[in-house]
Formats: structure tokens, C-alpha cells, sequence
């Protein structure tokens, strides 16, 4: 089961893993911000912002094979979208890249410059879920003035992600088992069905009896943890850091060079 | 369908960011009014349950090979009424931006509007008026369908008008739009026939659980929801007509010469050093491309690098980024390699 472990990396320790979660999820909001204010039509220049994320999960110890499958893992939405630039965007260009220069067309550089955005976003993204537990971000998340109910919210659906993902993979391992063929579409919803059906009637009791235990140990809407968020020093020297590598990126590789 | 970081611009990122956030915090402040907390650990709980239908995957008729799972919006706003329903998806999608890596962090705010608060509401409303109480008859079932349909297929619908209305894309909205429309139309229908189908098995098994008897009643007003549909069919009109005017298509890049690309021979030319300049200016100094001072273009005419040079700074730049990734990685290496002796 691949879900179980996707965030497995969040419990080892490095000095990334030990930053306040606050200032890296404000760190990537910027740099994720940057990244896409950046022209549309110069792939080149990603490559440099790519040093970026890059540092950090090496730093960090997240082996890049892991990462590469997870990007490859949720992209084909863009893949097809980026595609589709080259059919549309036929402006021919002369593209130099040192001593090769080639005739390609304005839209392969759109469809290159996409894939390449989504490529440093979401290796940012992977950086900062793969060295931050999930309850520290959402303490962070709080103090950073996310509703308290969104947050409880999310920290239970996190807990029960996975036990209800197990229980669905149960369940259709049972099917798979019993059903070798396919029965038509009406027997296939009625099992469907039926699976959904009684896993939500099971969620409702299952929240049914965690309440009644929550409700004896004094649940009062509020979520305390021993998660204590606080700024050291190191967390100045990695947000500084990160705005100096955003500000030279910003000043001294122009995308009209590359 | 999850919209990506990269399909978007920044003021429509951060614009969608800024309206999913202020809605979660308004329906956040509804919610808690409506629902004690004893209810929170059953809203958590549905959240996980949408995570885990979403596998239980049918295989559809006619189309062999495929198969289609249901989305969940609309039933969870059918038991839990629209406002929590609106949280718990809402949570869902977030949960998939940071554990999943299903759509961008910027686009959030996007993916929220579309998938959580515009299902849960409008599948919600058009549940409600279509049936009008009694569950169980046909006429409710046609009125789920019917509103997991149209719920599904607004959501998509935004999807082409963010993507328009950032530019990025220069696939042709219309195409974009009837490709949306026409795929969401099949998982509507896939996402009606299954609610309907776990809806009437939840009838026979806990008639307690259907039609939002679980926490307390909500009422959406009829004039609240045609006032806001109104809205934002008027921002959504306003938008695309001002696109309409000043879309950046491919005509934009032919009649300007390419500043990326120096060597890049214009279609229609245009040798007016100062139209180059400014064109060179808007993509080497903006930090939001297409808004950009144009004033104060005039005094860096004189900085342009021919062609060739280009080609070159843009070769050492790739390669020197990629000899410093190379670098940092060995060093990673060889410091990992030493730890362990040192222990």
C-alpha cells in the first residue's frame, strides 16, 4: 500500500527537518509564487531556481528517485495541457543553446517552460511535506491564522486516512476475489454500491465511538499538542538564505538571457 | 480535476487564493454556530471516508477497460448539509495538495473553489429544489442526479476560465471548454448513478443516516444562493470579456520580436528600437510578466546582447546550474559516507 508511506520521510532529522514549519511554508509560498511570475517562454532559466528545492531535499536526505515518482505520479493533467501547447503556438523561433542552435516553435518552449515549472513547484512542494510532520504544520498552520476548525478538521482526516484506505483495500481485495469477470454494469454498481455504502455506514459508527472516547477524555473543540513551535536561530539564517537565493536569482539571471 | 500551479498566473492565484480563503473562514464561523463538537470527530471521519471511496472504482459499460469512482461532494453535502459537507471536501483537497502533491499550493485556492465549495453548494441547492422532501421516490433520485451532473460540471467549467483568464495555455478557450464540459459530463453521470445507488442502499440499511438528519438543520436561503450565482456570473462574464480584448495570443509574439530569443525572425517586423526595447524590458525586468512600467524602458536601449552571445550566457547558465546541483550532491555523498564512520 503506497499511501501508507508517502510521508515517511517526515520522521527522520536533519537541520531542515528541525526548521520552524512556519518559516518554510512562507518560504515556499514565495518561492512558489516567483516561480510561476516567471515568463512563460524561457525553460532555461528554471534550471537555476531548480538549485533551490534541490539543496534542501539533498540536504534533507529525501532520496530524489522518491520524489521524481511522486512528481511523475500527479502529472498527467499538466503533461497533457503542456502537450497541447506545441498544436496550437506554431510562431517559429531560433533557438540558441550554446553551440547548438535549432528551429523549433514558440509553443514547445511554452510546453517546456510549463513541465519545467511544475517540475521546481512540486519539488518544493515534496520539500517541505517530506521534512515537516504534519501535526507540527498544522500547529504552524494555526498560528499562522488558519480557523481552528479547518485545522482539527485536518488533523482528523489525517489520522483516518490511512486506517479507511487499509479497510478500502480489504474490501477490494474481497471483490477481486469473489468476482473473476465482469458481471455488467448493473451488478458492478450494485456491488459498488453496496462497498461505499456499508464503508460510510462503518466511518459513522467509527466516529460514533471515537467521539464517545473523545467525550470522556474532556474533548473540548480544542487540539493540544506537545508540537512547540519556536523560532531559533537557524530559521533567521534559512529565511535569510532563501531571499538572498530568490534576490540574486531575481537580479542577476535575467530571462532574456537564457 | 486538479488545476496546477503552473496553469495560473500570479493575480489569479492569489485572487482565487484570497476568495477560497475568506469563504472557508465565513462558512468556518457558520459551521461552529450549527454544529457542536461532538461533531468533529464525524466530519474527520467523512473526510477519510471521501479519500477511500474515491478507490472502490466501477468498471463502466460501453467503454471497456475504464472505470469511474465517484468524487463524493455531493453526497457528503446531501448527509452533512452544505456548510460542513464544504469543509470536509474542502479539507480533502488540502490534504491531497500537501500529502498528495495533487495540484499546486498556489492553486489551492483555485482547486477549493472548484472541487469543495461550488459542488457542495450549488449539488446541495439543486438537491434541494429538485426534490423537495420525500427521499426515496424517483423524483429524488432524478434531482440527485440531476444535481451531481450540473455541480460536477460548474466546477469544470471554472477550471478553462482560470486557465483563460491567467494566459498560459494558448489552447483556444472554447476547445479547452467543450473538452472540459464533455469529460465532466461522464463523471457526473458516474458520480449521480453511484450516489443514487449508495443512497438507496443506505435507505434500506440506515434510513437514519439519509437527507441531512445527522447535525442539526441548515437552511440555505433562496435568495442567497440566486444573489451569489448572479455575482459570480457577472465576475465570470466581466472577466472573459475583458479577455476577449486583450488575451495574450500567438498574434501578440509575431508582431514583437521574441527578447528570449534574439535571433527570432519576426513575422510582421517591427524595427522601432524602442518597441524592442520595451519588449526586452517587460520580460527582463517584470515581476509580473504583461505588467510592467513602460516609462521607464527608454533609457535601456542601448543594453541589447546580439544573438549568438545569448545562446551562450543561456548554455553556461543551464550548465552551471546543473554542475551546482552536481556539486551539492556529491558533497552530500561524501559527508553521508563520513557520518557513519565517526559514530
Amino acid at each position: 500500500m503506497h499511501h501508507a508511506h508517502i510521508d515517511k520521510f517526515a520522521y527522520q532529522d536533519s537541520l531542515i527537518h528541525r526548521l520552524d514549519c512556519r518559516i518554510k511554508f512562507m518560504v515556499l509560498l514565495v518561492f512558489t509564487a516567483v516561480v510561476i511570475s516567471l515568463p512563460r517562454t524561457s525553460p532555461g532559466i528554471l534550471t537555476c531556481y531548480a538549485i533551490g528545492p534541490f539543496t534542501i531535499l539533498v540536504w534533507a536526505k529525501i532520496p530524489l528517485r522518491f520524489v521524481f515518482k511522486h512528481i511523475l505520479l500527479v502529472s498527467p493533467f499538466v503533461v497533457v495541457l503542456a502537450l497541447s501547447c506545441p498544436l496550437y503556438d506554431k510562431t517559429p523561433v531560433t533557438v540558441a543553446f550554446g553551440p547548438i542552435i535549432w528551429q523549433s516553435s514558440l509553443g514547445w518552449m511554452r510546453c517546456f517552460t510549463i513541465l519545467a515549472k511544475f517540475i521546481v513547484t512540486m519539488s518544493a512542494l515534496i520539500a517541505l511535506v517530506s521534512t515537516t510532520r504534519f501535526n507540527d504544520l498544522l500547529t504552524g498552520l494555526q498560528r499562522l491564522g488558519v480557523p481552528k476548525l479547518l485545522t482539527v478538521q485536518l488533523g482528523f482526516l489525517y489520522r483516518y486516512i490511512f486506517v479507511l484506505i487499509d479497510r478500502t483495500h480489504r474490501m477490494l481485495r474481497a471483490r477481486a476475489g469473489r468476482k473473476l469477470r465482469n458481471l455488467g454494469f448493473k451488478a458492478e454498481l450494485k456491488i459498488a454500491a453496496a462497498m461505499l455504502g456499508s464503508l460510510l455506514v462503518r466511518s459513522i459508527d467509527n466516529a460514533e465511538h471515537t467521539n464517545i472516547a473523545m467525550q470522556a477524555r474532556g474533548f473540548d473543540g480544542n487540539w493540544r499538542t506537545i508540537s512547540k513551535l519556536q523560532i531559533h536561530r537557524a530559521d533567521y539564517v534559512f529565511a535569510t538564505a532563501a531571499a538572498f537565493f530568490l534576490l540574486v536569482l531575481h537580479f542577476f539571471v535575467k530571462p532574456v538571457v537564457l | 480535476m486538479h488545476m496546477a500551479n503552473e496553469l495560473l498566473s500570479l493575480p489569479v492565484a492569489t485572487g482565487t487564493l484570497a476568495i477560497a480563503v475568506a469563504s472557508l473562514g465565513f462558512v468556518c464561523r457558520k459551521v461552529r454556530q450549527i454544529i457542536a463538537s461532538d461533531k468533529v470527530a464525524l466530519m474527520g471521519v467523512l473526510g477519510a471516508f471521501i479519500f477511500a471511496a474515491q478507490m472502490v472504482n466501477i468498471q463502466l459499460p460501453a467503454m471497456p477497460g475504464t472505470s469511474g469512482h465517484m468524487v463524493g461532494a455531493v453526497l457528503l453535502a446531501i448527509i452533512l448539509g452544505p456548510h460542513a459537507g464544504a469543509i470536509v471536501i474542502s479539507s480533502v483537497v488540502i490534504i491531497q495538495c500537501l500529502i498528495f502533491q495533487d495540484g499546486g499550493l498556489l492553486a489551492l485556492g483555485c482547486n477549493i473553489i472548484n472541487m469543495a465549495l461550488v459542488p457542495s453548494y450549488l449539488g446541495y441547492f439543486l438537491y434541494k429544489t429538485a426534490t423537495t422532501g420525500q427521499a426515496g421516490s424517483l423524483r429524488a433520485y432524478l434531482g440527485t442526479m440531476f444535481a451531481c451532473v450540473l455541480a460536477i460540471e460548474a466546477g469544470a467549467f471554472l477550471v478553462p476560465v482560470q486557465a483563460a483568464l491567467s494566459g498560459v495555455l494558448v489552447v483556444p478557450f472554447s476547445t479547452f471548454l467543450i473538452t472540459m464540459l464533455g469529460v465532466h459530463f461522464l463523471v457526473g453521470l458516474i458520480e449521480g448513478v453511484i450516489t443514487v445507488a449508495v443512497i438507496a442502499y443506505l435507505q434500506q440499511v440506515r434510513p437514519d443516516v439519509v437527507p441531512d438528519s445527522l447535525p442539526g438543520k441548515v437552511r440555505l436561503s433562496r435568495k442567497a444562493v440566486i444573489t451569489t450565482l448572479a455575482v459570480f456570473a457577472l465576475a465570470i462574464g466581466a472577466g472573459l470579456s475583458l479577455l476577449a480584448s486583450d488575451l495574450p495570443d500567438g498574434l501578440e509574439w509575431s508582431y514583437a520580436e521574441r527578447p528570449d530569443q534574439t535571433d527570432f525572425e519576426t513575422a510582421v517586423s517591427n524595427e522601432s528600437p524602442a518597441v524592442v526595447a520595451v519588449d526586452d524590458f517587460q520580460s527582463k525586468y517584470s515581476p509580473l510578466p504583461d505588467y510592467s512600467l513602460r516609462s521607464s524602458a527608454i533609457g535601456k536601449i542601448g543594453e541589447e546582447e546580439p544573438g549568438v552571445s545569448a545562446g551562450w550566457t543561456s548554455f553556461a547558465g543551464v550548465v552551471g546550474s546543473a554542475l551546482t546541483m552536481a556539486v551539492i550532491w556529491l558533497a552530500a555523498q561524501i559527508l553521508r559516507k563520513k557520518q557513519p564512520q565517526r559514530a
